[in-house]
């Protein structure tokens, strides 16, 4: 992956990516050193430290997303759509991880691969109504319509967020609280490797938004030139 | 001290009063389990919890890989489009 552009951001952008790469190896560290094996799991447990903060970064992109469709909407900058195009993408990478690693967990705590639980459930909700947001997107070079029909489809997806994470409280199921205050909590080496890996996940996934929003700007700007050498 | 109930897989089952038919039915219910045993010891269940932990680990990295792979992909074409673009208006005689 190269750098977003070639102006003073690409020193944040360094700065960031060396950050992110250094706290992914302090995560790791964390997580298969210093934490202790959960005693009734086993070392299954330790998916937890990758799918929490998976689940993180999708609401990142997600919710980045809603916020550029949103403000394409008002202002109709292709700028602030690059934005919906890179958080949708992202978080969908995202969601993706959590939708596969949450089964190999599942399968030796709860003896299942799959259960229709009422988070499962709404995480999956959310992953589809963002593919269609990212196939409507896939379609050619998208026009004005298939635009703003994608930001309304982005901003009905993220309604869907405060449900994901509000289900494991209202509804009745099976997914683990821990970290949600029902639970009985983490020990302090989890909660240090968990929160390690939180701010890892946030770095990967502000990285990787800004990489695809750039390329998304640059793949426009390419489109609308040769447009115009069309049209000469 | 409580007297435990005699175990129902241990009974015998009722003699056949038909010939044929009783011999039928005998024979499709010796396909089926005629009892259940229970674990004595530790396992329960085996279920390879280092491999599901790997099998997840490796697929976190080759996502990310696999997306930045598209990422690059993406750049360098848009990069190829845009150095076309730039060598017909050259050729043009544009600006």
């Amino acid at each position: 992956m190269t750098r977003p552009d070639q102006s003073g951001s690409s020193t944040v952008w360094s700065l960031t990516s060396f950050a992110t790469l250094a706290l992914f190896g302090a995560t790791l560290y964390a997580i298969f050193v210093v934490a202790p094996v959960e005693q009734q799991m086993g070392i299954v447990q330790k998916i937890f430290y990758f799918h929490v903060p998976s689940a993180y970064a999708m609401y990142i992109g997600f919710g980045v997303s809603a916020i550029g469709s949103a403000v394409y909407l008002l202002k109709r900058d292709p700028k602030w759509d690059a934005l919906g195009v890179a958080g949708a993408e992202v978080g969908s990478l995202f969601c993706l991880i959590v939708l596969l690693t949450g089964p190999l967990w599942a399968r030796k705590a709860w003896g299942v691969w799959w259960t229709w639980d009422p988070r499962l459930t709404t995480t999956l909700l959310a992953g589809m109504i963002f593919a269609a947001y990212l196939s409507l997107r896939s379609m050619g070079n998208a026009g004005e319509v298939e635009k703003r029909f994608a930001a309304g489809l982005a901003l009905f997806g993220v309604i869907d967020l405060p449900l994901i994470h509000y289900s494991v409280q209202r509804w009745r199921g099976v997914h683990p609280t821990v970290i949600t205050g029902k639970g009985g909590g983490l020990e302090s080496e989890m909660y240090w490797a968990l929160g390690l890996s939180f701010i890892a996940f946030t770095g990967l996934a502000v990285l990787l938004i800004w990489a695809r929003a750039s390329a998304e700007r640059q793949r426009e700007q390419t489109a609308k030139l040769r447009f115009e050498l069309m049209h000469r | 001290m409580l007297i435990p109930p005699p175990a129902h897989a241990q009974e015998q089952p009722a003699a056949p009063k038909e010939g044929a038919v009783a011999e039928t039915k005998e024979d499709a219910a010796e396909e089926r389990a005629a009892q259940f045993v229970g674990v004595r010891g530790p396992e329960a269940e085996s279920v390879p919890g280092g491999a599901l932990m790997l099998g997840a680990y490796a697929i976190v990295w080759a996502l990310l890989f696999l997306y930045l792979m598209r990422m690059r992909g993406l750049q360098r074409n848009t990069a190829e489009e845009l150095e076309r673009l730039s060598a017909e208006i050259r050729a043009s005689g544009g600006s």
